[in-house]
């Protein structure tokens, strides 16, 4: 009887769904923006986009018969060799400023410990901000214009590229410190200063140091194309075989830049484990 | 036997102070190296390597920012099609790096590989292959292999980003639960199942996080492109630098970051609508 009457309610029909309606619909309209962009970039840029497969073949190909055998005696030159030791001395550089640029102005920047939210806190944001915003190339070029050709204007870029880069890593640390020991020295009456080098950096010490590793690795990087715009070092090897088209020279500063790198991010790896490790 | 007990101590205290003491020594001679290096850089790349002579002076340099300051208005409206194709071929090459990195980071996963000898060192190496050239000599690689135009520089972002992508993702693959994975395999799943229901949901949010973050790099990526022969912002950059019109310059720059600030709005929004 009683299950009779129950079952004469008409159930209704309900499918589940993770997202109830505004929430769907917004996803729904969303996606389908997204979708609608990638189209038109496709039809504006006029993107075939068979070339897109067709390119990998097409670049092996080329790698393969233009560029295949290395020169590698074209390296081997005590020349190129000093221009790689510049390389290195100017990202040692760059990497050294930056990151003693970028510590008071990730100091300035995090939000929980800068002296004041309305003016330093703005002016130290929108310098990290700048200079991570604009490409170290075009950071180069400006440089080579106001100062000429030289390691100045390489040193200089990466420099900047280094205060956006550990700035930012810099201050997200910051912001995330434990607030007790800064509460302290500030309600005894320190100077922003002593709040710094007593309630702060002790915190952070660590977490900076591989930090600044990583930076340097990054700079590294960075650099050896900074000569490609008359920045200095190796850059400048690789923009003159280039136009040349002398491939098989663009192959071995290729395989040395790649050689480098790996050599730099394994001992910078190395390195930061150690540290964290001291921890 | 406190005698015994005080001696103890005191050599303890004493081992103490001469580590510390080694220790200080050693922290020092670091130090010493470190500035001992940095100065022989200085003196080599900006002592010697620079042409104080050419610069002119503080007045030369004065007289070069002075014409970088004048910004050249008139080029604004010349400008926007340029900066829309930027940030189409960033978002283009994010998007295909996407595509390019899923394989890598499957390969360089150590729990999920097909092939822990071949293909794990294979999707590893690929990462820090992607990662060690410059998006400037991989832009020049594709200009070689497909010609002038848009195609090379979203070539270009995409290989630069594909190393990022999948080591992240790679890195969140190896952190997974393994239950899900199990119970899908104890009920007869075959291996796509696994992957798209066991792993896809875990990594999901990672994912999506890490491509809003590289789309937001490749914005200053592409941005550059222009330089080597791919278009966007960058080749009008090329073109103002080589007039010598350096207030276009300027306006160039701005460009960039104003579409560079546009960006981080959207990425700010779309990481609150995902995270």
């Amino acid at each position: 009887m009683a299950l009779a009457s129950l079952q004469s309610i008409p159930a209704a029909p309900r499918r589940w769904s993770r997202y109830r309606h505004p929430q769907s619909t917004i996803r729904f309209a969303v996606l389908l923006a997204v979708l609608t962009f990638l189209a038109w970039s496709v039809a504006f840029l006029n993107v075939d986009l068979l070339r897109i497969l067709g390119a990998f073949p097409r670049l092996a190909e080329i790698l393969a018969t233009r560029y295949f055998p290395p020169d590698l005696n074209y390296v081997s030159d005590a020349d190129f060799i000093r221009s790689v030791i510049r390389t290195l001395e100017m990202s040692l550089l760059g990497g050294f400023f930056g990151v003693v640029f970028s510590i008071p102005l990730a100091w300035l920047a995090a939000r929980n410990i800068t002296f004041s939210r309305r003016i330093a806190y703005p002016l130290g944001r929108f310098a990290i901000m700048g200079s991570r915003s604009i490409h170290e190339t075009i950071w180069t070029i400006l440089f080579v214009t106001v100062l000429g050709f030289g390691m100045l204007a390489g040193t200089l870029a990466l420099t900047v590229f280094c205060i956006g880069f550990a700035g930012k890593l810099f201050s997200d640390e910051l912001e995330a410190i434990d607030m007790g020991p800064v509460d302290a020295m500030r309600s005894v009456g320190a100077s922003p200063l002593q709040v710094f080098q007593y309630a702060v950096l002790p915190q952070v010490r660590v977490a900076f140091t591989g930090i600044a590793i990583y930076t340097w690795d990054v700079a590294f990087r960075a650099a050896t194309v900074v000569g490609f715009f008359g920045g200095g070092g190796m850059g400048w090897y690789l923009k003159r075989t280039t136009q040349q088209l002398e491939s098989t020279r663009v192959a071995a500063i290729l395989l040395v830049i790649i050689a480098l790198v790996l050599i730099a991010e394994i001992g910078s790896g190395w390195l930061r484990r150690r540290i964290s490790r001291m921890r | 036997m406190s005698l015994a007990a005080t001696s103890v101590s005191e050599h303890g205290f004493d081992a103490w102070l001469a580590h510390k003491r080694s220790r200080r020594i050693k922290n020092w001679l670091i130090v010493a190296a470190g500035a001992a290096v940095l100065a022989w850089c200085v003196r080599d790349t900006i002592l010697f390597d620079t042409d104080w002579a050419r610069m002119g002076g503080a007045l030369g340099i004065g007289g070069t920012l002075e014409r970088f300051f004048w910004v050249d208005w008139s080029l604004a409206p010349k400008l926007l099609v340029p900066a829309l194709e930027t940030l189409m071929m960033a978002t283009l090459g994010t998007i295909l790096g996407c595509i390019l990195s899923l394989p890598v980071a499957w390969f360089g996963a150590a729990n999920v590989t097909p092939s822990r000898f071949i293909l794990y060192p294979l999707g590893r190496f690929l990462m820090v292959l992607s990662r060690s050239i410059h998006e400037i000599i991989w832009a020049l690689l594709f200009v070689g292999a497909v010609g002038l135009g848009a195609l090379p520089g979203i070539l270009a972002v995409a290989m630069r980003s594909i190393g990022f992508i999948s080591k992240i993702t790679a890195e969140a693959i190896e952190n997974i639960d393994p239950k899900p994975v199990e119970a899908i395999r104890a009920v007869g799943g075959n291996q796509f199942q696994v992957m798209y229901y066991g792993i896809g949901p875990q990594i999901l949010p990672v994912i999506i996080g890490t491509i809003i973050f590289e789309w937001d790099i490749n914005i200053r990526r592409s941005a550059i492109m222009g330089l080597v022969g791919a278009g966007g912002l960058g080749l009008v950059f090329f073109r103002q630098m080589a007039m010598f019109n350096y207030g276009g310059v300027t306006l160039v720059v701005l460009a960039v970051l104003a579409l560079i600030a546009l960006g981080e709005v959207v990425s700010h929004f779309a990481r609150k609508a995902v995270i």
